[in-house]
């Protein structure tokens, strides 16, 4: 008969050490708060680098349509007055999906039926990459090659034989050099580029005839002047001329170019000695100082673009539909695509990487979060081992191993979660206020409310799971010690 | 928690501190010790501590100490012993040894037959928390906890459930005469308060052998006898085996057995009578 006998010792519940975690957090707040304020800044930077990017990317997605329909004028203008160069129409066709309507239209143009489009479209994918080589490799190393030739010029003056020689000899010796595809794949090429050289003088040949038909349905006007009817007769015309015009696509067009008169209306207007003096006189400035962006600034507020109106009503002849309400308008949108064209600049770059944030900022937030790691790790390490003396004690008074880890592990949770929660908080405020400097109202039309719940939720997650790593070994090493030892350490 | 706590906070201090509360004590240990004292010269004596060639050795870089240089004893159940020997000679480093809480560097040591050694870390939290109580030399309480918490650990880690652990541990701080003062933390406490604290910790949860090192060292004289009273009371009416540390010559009057430490090694063993003859022939 034993006097003890030895059982398993019971589970303390998971509140009842919550309890005590959180009395040890309450009692070293001073040294709880050090840990919250380090996880805290790694949290607030990882966030800030987060809620920036999504901004930008959400930011730059949006841009991308408004400003290609901002430029969708000048595109049409360029196309119904000049041929394509080659080397556009060989980016064109390269890029073209098979069965579009670009396809199509450069079909057309060329005089080219079903089966040789797609061959021509082939040819051009491998003409685009050799061109992109010669446009990235250096001018010393282009000059040995090829000479001053450029764009498609190179594939014509490597049809000479010698020239194409004294091209391979010397790609040899250029050993840092890697050419796109193996020598005889690209003398292949070579072989086969008369014909898509003949396609693209072909599909030049059809513009250059399309374009002559255009003029007539210009009657005497320039092409920017008769685009302002393109969703009417004109638009037809340049259908039928053989340019894929969308009539949707005809409809915005036709608006661009009127906004664009009227813009270049008013900023003519400027030079009208009568408005320039009445603008003077309102602004209490010498004439020559009024300023474009004076007249701009007017044309922003309703009640001042009415002055507008009526002093344009009498020294100038305004064009039809050129109200206090379309100045205003007018004044709107150039307002709104100067911010475009800010926004596209700023968010150059974005997309790809972790959360589409880029790779650049992928990099930096892992960097950030390994510098990150370590201090945390110190801090947790630190707040461990001046405790053993505790962990001793407990264990002398029948603490399972589990116990000093799971209240070790609650603690950390407790500084992690609280330190997530504070710098997430941080971070948001950081980086919104930075970027509604940049993108200004474009921002607060475009929150991105979900994609920052998720960022926040990254950020809070990972404070919690960096802490709760970092104290997991130390408080780990410290529960297996016998007790008497863990007293020991210092 | 200090909200839970308050609802049992309101007992008056109670001022008739020792006998009665040692009685109340002992009420409460009914349940858990069952067999009686044995006679310890009859040839029934059972050994629930024995140690075979116990050495330690404290390394610290190249400084090495001999804590304990080879120690063999047996202690009987229900026995109380003191331990005595001069600071530095090894006692606490002993009673680490004995209560589980250190490996010996040599030697092995069985309680109740059952090599230390060989248990599992839930079997030595089970041992530490229910069968052995400790009261340390440095008291070793917990900072952030309050008298009462302190108390009451031990017993949540023994499964006791949150209001009754409550219950009994205010009655065990009363015994100690620290019922009025249940909330207060370590640091607001005098030595001899926290001493006390540390001695109702041991008690928690009834443990059938209680490891003392010092437990009078802090306390004026009528305090610590009624400590003394206590421990006795243990072990005369409950059969709880003492191991007491102590430099406390009043300890002879209540021990069966008296153990010397000198430089890591026993130097004598002796049954208090026996002491007590010499003790008389030097008068
Ligand atoms: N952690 C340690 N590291 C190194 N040496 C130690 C350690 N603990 C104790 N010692 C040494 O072991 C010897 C015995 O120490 P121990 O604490 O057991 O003595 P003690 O008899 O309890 O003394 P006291 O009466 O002063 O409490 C001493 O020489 C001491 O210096
Ligand atoms: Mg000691």
């Amino acid at each position: 008969m034993k006097h003890i006998d030895v059982q398993q010792q019971p589970v303390l519940s998971f509140g009842r050490t919550f309890k005590i975690a959180l009395r040890g957090v309450q009692y070293r707040l001073f040294r709880a708060l050090v840990t919250v304020a380090v996880i805290a800044v790694a949290m607030a930077f990882l966030m800030n680098i987060l809620s920036e990017s999504l901004f930008k990317r959400v930011v730059a997605v949006a841009v991308r349509d408004e400003i290609r329909a901002m430029r969708q004028a000048d595109h049409w203008i360029a196309r119904l007055s000049v041929p394509q160069t080659a080397e556009e129409i060989v980016a064109v066709l390269a890029a073209a999906e098979p069965d579009s309507e670009t396809f199509r239209e450069m079909a057309v143009f060329g005089g080219l039926d079903e089966t040789a489009l797609p061959s021509a479209a082939a040819l051009a994918v491998k003409a685009q990459a050799y061109l992109k080589f010669f446009d990235d490799i250096n001018y010393g190393r282009r000059r040995v090659l090829i000479g001053n030739a450029t764009g498609v010029e190179i594939f014509e003056r490597l049809q000479n034989e010698a020239a194409q020689t004294r091209f391979f000899e010397s790609l040899t010796l250029m050993r840092a050099v890697r050419f796109v595809t193996t020598p005889d794949a690209f003398r292949e090429f070579l072989r086969a580029w008369p014909g898509l050289s003949g396609t693209l003088t072909a599909v030049r040949a059809g513009q250059q005839r399309a374009i002559g038909n255009i003029q007539q349905a210009q009657e005497g006007r320039t092409v920017m002047e008769a685009l302002s009817g393109a969703e009417g007769p004109f638009g037809e015309a340049v259908r039928q001329a053989g340019f894929v015009l969308d009539p949707g696509e005809a409809v915005s067009l036709a608006k661009q170019i009127r906004l664009a008169e009227h813009r270049h209306f008013i900023e003519d207007s400027i030079n009208n000695p009568e408005v320039r003096k009445a603008v003077a006189a309102r602004k209490d400035v010498l004439p020559g100082d009024v300023s474009l962006d004076m007249i701009w600034k007017l044309l922003g507020r309703p009640a001042t673009a009415a002055w507008y109106e009526g002093q344009l009503a009498q020294h100038a002849s305004p064009p039809p539909g050129l109200d206090a309400a379309r100045l205003h308008e007018v004044a709107r949108t150039r307002a709104r695509s100067k911010l475009m064209v800010r926004a596209e600049l700023m968010t150059m770059g974005t997309g790809g990487g972790f959360m589409n944030i880029g790779p650049r900022m992928t990099w930096l937030a892992f960097v950030s979060m390994l510098v990150c790691t370590v201090g945390i790790a110190n801090a947790m390490l630190m707040s461990v081992t001046e405790r053993f003396r505790e962990i001793a004690t407990l264990k002398c008074l029948g603490a399972l191993d589990g116990f000093i880890m799971t209240v070790f592990l609650i603690e950390a949770a407790i500084l992690g979660l609280v330190g997530g929660l504070a710098g997430t908080l941080i971070g948001l405020v950081l980086g919104l206020g930075r970027m509604l400097a940049v993108f200004q109202s474009l921002l607060i039309e475009l929150f991105p409310g979900g994609l920052l719940l998720q960022a926040a939720g990254i950020s809070i997650v990972t404070g919690i799971a960096l802490a709760a790593v970092a104290a997991a070994y130390p408080s780990m090493r410290a529960a297996r010690l016998a007790p008497m030892e863990a007293m020991r350490i210092e | 928690m200090r909200d839970a706590d308050e609802k049992g906070a309101p007992h008056p201090p109670s001022s008739d501190f020792g006998e009665a509360r040692a009685a109340a004590l002992l009420i409460d240990m009914q349940n858990v010790v069952t067999e009686k004292p044995e006679a310890l010269d009859g040839a029934g004596k059972r050994v629930i501590i024995r140690t075979i060639g116990m050495k330690k050795v404290y390394r610290k870089k190249d400084q090495v100490t001999q804590a304990l240089r080879g120690v063999d004893v047996e202690i009987y159940t229900g026995e109380f012993i003191s331990v005595m020997g001069p600071s530095g000679s090894g006692k606490s480093t002993f009673f680490n040894m004995i209560g589980a809480l250190d490996s010996p560097s040599e030697g092995r040591v069985f309680i109740d037959e059952v090599d230390v050694a060989q248990l599992t870390a839930e079997e030595l939290a089970f041992l530490r928390c229910r069968k052995i109580g400790y009261i340390f030399q440095s008291y070793n309480l917990i900072q952030y906890m309050t008298a009462l918490e302190n108390v009451t650990t031990p017993m949540a880690f023994g499964g006791v459930p949150d209001d009754e652990a409550r219950k009994r541990g205010m009655e065990i701080l009363g015994q100690v005469g620290l019922r009025d003062r249940w909330f207060h933390r370590p640091i607001e406490m005098s030595g001899g308060q926290q001493q006390r604290v540390a001695i109702a910790r041991s008690l928690a949860n009834q443990p059938a052998i209680l490891l003392c090192d010092e437990p009078t060292a802090n306390l004026d004289h009528h305090t610590g006898q009624e400590i003394l009273d206590i421990l006795q009371k243990l072990n005369k009416e409950r059969g709880v085996t003492i191991i007491c540390a102590t430099h406390d010559h009043r300890m002879m009057n209540v021990c069966d057995r008296l153990m010397w430490i000198r430089d890591g090694s026993i130097e004598r063993i002796a049954r208090r009578d026996e002491v007590h003859v010499e003790l008389a022939g030097i008068d």
